[in-house]
């Protein structure tokens, strides 16, 4: 495999504690190298193109922002979409965060964050080398669009989008709320929705959710089966509602416990989810209609695309071991996993696999592998990163889940708290990827202590993934016992979005109870 | 054709192997056709002649295991580790869970029926090994067989595999494949337990012979465990126990089985009802990923 690695100085912000040019020095020797000024602006990201197409590489190692930037962004996005039309598949891209976990956290000590920046390089080099290629699939967008909660926000956007010829399907417990509140002002306009032709009103719940953004089927308690290319959520404060919908749009919620966007400035009415708009609560009506108009017009042109690429993230089946047990049934809140009984043999049906990986770590066989992260990979990233041995203290895993303990962990760096090298991150899809078998792997590679940091109750993107590492790790602590390894050398922790405080406070704090135990 | 001249050797184990040998009956006289055993326990051969196959059936506890185990090696073309305790350590490996220091003080000084009991020390008994191991992690291994034991089947169709030179090919799915109880609960996805309750085997009065072990609350290894055994134990109405070992995509079968007994059975009363360790690891600890009591 040809791979090539961009490291990127950040600015300045990078170079200034971690060297840069030494790590380059270093890792030229095994492939070819460019050293960035930024990966964030418009030259770079051409020099990343013009690098691949010359050098004919199929596998990119980028080291430098957090590679939430890339997600959030419509810049990252962007060098993304460039990155795969130059035939790099979406698994031959690995990213290094440098920065926010890195260069930011340990200013201080500038010569262990290099070296710890290298070990971090090391595993994204494993990860490209170990990943298998992804699947991608184009969805012809329909020109439909559900919108969730009748409020005024809700009917504003629904407006704009009959306006430019869209389906509308309006779901709530009741048929038009925003008259319970800005009554005068949105009258005229439900008057003119509730004569449209395309416009049609459900009072229901939803009973099934699945499809990709571009294709959704939402079925309906009252048996009703709508399908939509993309949906707008405007419930306003309406907590009881958000409970509903959480384990059918899986969208990250806030202190309070609503739904919330990608960020409150600049992504203000996306989520997590690509074809899930939000338009959150708002105190005037003038605020409410221009989320509005941006829902629409964010919903409007994504189904105006001729496809929408999606990367089949899935989980995926060894046929030659399953041998149907049904535990990956049993395990699948989103009914992705089914079963032969026949064949005995289990499949994951795509359009509702979310690869969230919770079946991988349930198979007792080993036959479900995660896509976008193998087994193989995360023990052999567990194996790099003990290389890493901080000058003093103790030296922890801390496994963080992408939903929470991720953002978390960057969000720390980006608060300028600091913390020691010996916090080694490795991050996962969802905590309920995480099994038993790595925190083994870890206690044997020498690790002093293990950290599982991830979302908090009900905040879990995939549902039932914080809590099914609950019921693993509860009973695993027996295992950890009969080792001799004290069960407390393992924590795990719940943390809410950015929570970058408590996420370094329980690390440091773990530390220290480490050290006294004289695991230091 | 010549005759493929056999040794057979026990290291640390019950003889169980050998008697599933022995248990072909009349089907051993075509294998011995090409087959010539100059050594075994059976005969009562003690040197090791040199040999085209070697059969070691057994865990490597002991100075006497290990030097057996290196003397087969140097004399054998080829070696089969015959069983659970030579392909994965086998029962024997329980004793990881304990130093050696605390196993020899319960078995010779602090046991019930010892009056003033010393640990022995005479330079003719050979010595415990730290660790119990299996035959791989001692010598290198050519083919391998787990089973506890073989059925005499996997034996025979092991042996004609060598002896024809073809590849060995042992079953790769778990035993619910081969397991012909039937599912209530396993294959409906719904997030639901499929029993309210786990009970111990010991205390029920009835099993039912036909519906799945972990459907009645009962923990059965059979979903963790390699298939191949003909699943005698759950047609016999006893759960599996796990002796085949981990599958080939498992690392290890007692951390994977707790992943997946978290989704299907109810954690507190597994806790309470079964010693999880004990019986996710009964087989092959030796083989896991963290195969002995941390060092001190």
């Amino acid at each position: 495999m040809n791979i090539g690695l961009f490291l990127s100085e950040g600015d300045g912000e990078i170079s200034k504690t971690v060297d840069v040019k030494a790590l380059a020095a270093q890792f030229s020797e095994r492939m070819p190298v460019s050293v960035l000024d930024s990966l964030q602006n418009a030259a770079s990201h051409r020099a990343i193109i013009r690098q691949v197409e010359d050098r004919n590489l199929d596998a990119v190692v980028l080291a430098g922002e957090s590679p939430l930037f890339y997600k959030k962004t419509r810049n990252g996005e962007r060098l993304l979409s460039m990155l795969n039309a130059a035939g790099i598949n979406p698994n031959r891209l690995a990213i290094t965060n440098i920065h926010e976990q890195v260069a930011l956290p340990h200013r201080s000590t500038p010569e262990e964050a290099t070296k710890k920046a290298k070990v971090l390089i090391d595993v994204s080099i494993e990860k490209v080398l170990l990943s298998k290629l992804v699947d991608l699939i184009e969805v012809s967008p329909r020109r439909s669009v559900t919108v969730i909660g009748t409020t005024a926000a809700g009917l504003f956007a629904a407006q704009r989008l009959l306006e430019r010829n869209f389906d509308v399907d309006f779901l709530d417990r009741e048929e038009v709320r925003a008259l319970n509140g800005f009554r005068n002002q949105t009258q005229p306009t439900l008057a003119a929705i509730k004569n449209h032709p395309k416009a049609k009103f459900h009072v229901s719940k939803i009973s099934d959710f699945y499809g990709y953004a571009g294709n959704y089927r939402i079925n309906l308690e009252d048996g009703k089966k709508l399908r939509a290319g993309g949906i707008i959520v405007a419930i306003g404060d309406d907590l009881k509602m958000t409970d509903e919908l959480y384990p059918f749009l899986r969208l990250e919620r806030n202190e309070k416990g609503l739904f919330k966007t990608l960020s409150a400035d600049t992504a203000v009415t996306e989520t997590v989810q690509q074809g899930i708009f939000l338009i959150p609560e708002t105190p005037t009506i003038a605020a409410a209609i221009s989320l509005a108009d941006s829902a629409a017009m964010s919903c409007d042109s994504m189904l105006s695309q001729n496809a929408i690429r999606h990367e089949l993230f899935v989980s995926e089946v060894d046929e030659e071991v399953c041998g149907g047990c049904g535990t990956c049934i049993k395990t699948c809140i989103f009914h992705a996993a089914e079963i032969d009984p026949v064949k005995k043999l289990s499949s994951t049906n795509i359009k509702r696999c979310v690869g969230c990986g919770n079946c991988v770590s349930a198979c007792p066989t080993g036959a479900r592998d995660q896509i976008s992260g193998s087994t193989a990979y995360y023990l052999s990233a567990i194996r790099i990163l003990s290389t890493y041995k901080p000058p003093s203290g103790p030296r922890l895993l801390y496994v963080v889940c992408e939903g929470c303990g991720y953002p978390s962990l960057d969000f720390a760096g980006n608060s300028g708290i600091e913390y020691p090298t010996g916090v080694m991150p490795l991050a996962v899809r969802c905590a309920g990827r995480l099994d038993t078998q790595f925190i083994l792997e870890a206690f044997k590679q020498g690790f002093s202590g293990v950290v599982i940091c991830k979302c908090k109750d009900d905040h879990c993107l995939n549902i039932v993934g914080n809590t099914d590492l609950d019921r693993r790790a509860n009973l695993f602590r027996s295992v950890l016992s009969s080792r001799g390894i004290s069960p407390d050398r393992l924590r795990i922790f719940g943390v809410s979005d950015c929570d970058g405080a408590s996420c370094v406070t329980s690390a440091v704090d773990f530390m220290k109870f480490l050290t006294n135990m004289g695991r230091a | 054709m010549a005759k493929l001249k056999v040794a057979t050797g026990l290291l640390q184990g019950c003889f169980g192997c050998h008697m599933a040998l022995l248990d072909l009956h009349e089907d051993l006289i075509p294998l011995l056709v090409a087959l010539d055993i100059v050594r075994s326990p059976i005969n009562d051969v003690k040197e090791v002649p040199e040999v085209d196959l070697g059969i070691l059936d057994g865990s490597v506890c002991n100075t006497e295991n290990e030097a057996l185990a290196k003397e087969f090696r140097k004399k054998s073309k080829k070696i089969l580790a015959l069983g659970t305790c030579a392909t994965l350590g086998g029962i024997n490996g329980l004793r990881n869970l304990y130093d050696l220091d605390a196993v020899l003080k319960r078995s010779y000084v602090k046991n019930e029926s010892t009056v003033e009991g010393t640990v022995p020390s005479s330079p003719v008994i050979p010595r415990l090994l730290p660790h119990v191991k299996a035959l791989h992690q001692v010598i290198d291994v050519d083919y391998a067989l787990p089973g506890c034991p073989p059925t005499p089947g996997m034996i025979a169709t092991a042996l004609m595999d060598i002896i024809n030179n073809r590849e060995m090919k042992i079953a790769s799915k778990n035993l619910c494949h081969e397991c012909t109880r039937t599912h209530e609960q396993m294959y409906i996805p719904r997030r639901e337990f499929v029993t309210d309750s786990v009970t111990s085997i010991m205390e029920l009065d009835e099993i039912n012979e036909d519906k799945c072990f972990l459907e009645q609350g009962i923990l059965c290894m059979g979903p963790a465990t390699r298939e191949g055994c003909e699943a005698r134990c759950v047609k016999g109405n006893t759960p599996c126990r796990g002796c085949m070992g981990p599958g080939p995509d498992a690392l290890e079968q007692g951390a994977k089985m707790i992943n997946s007994l978290a989704s299907v059975l109810p954690a507190g009363g597994l806790m309470f009802m079964e010693d999880v360790v004990g019986v996710g690891y009964r087989y092959s600890l030796p083989v896991s990923i963290y195969p002995h009591r941390e060092e001190k």
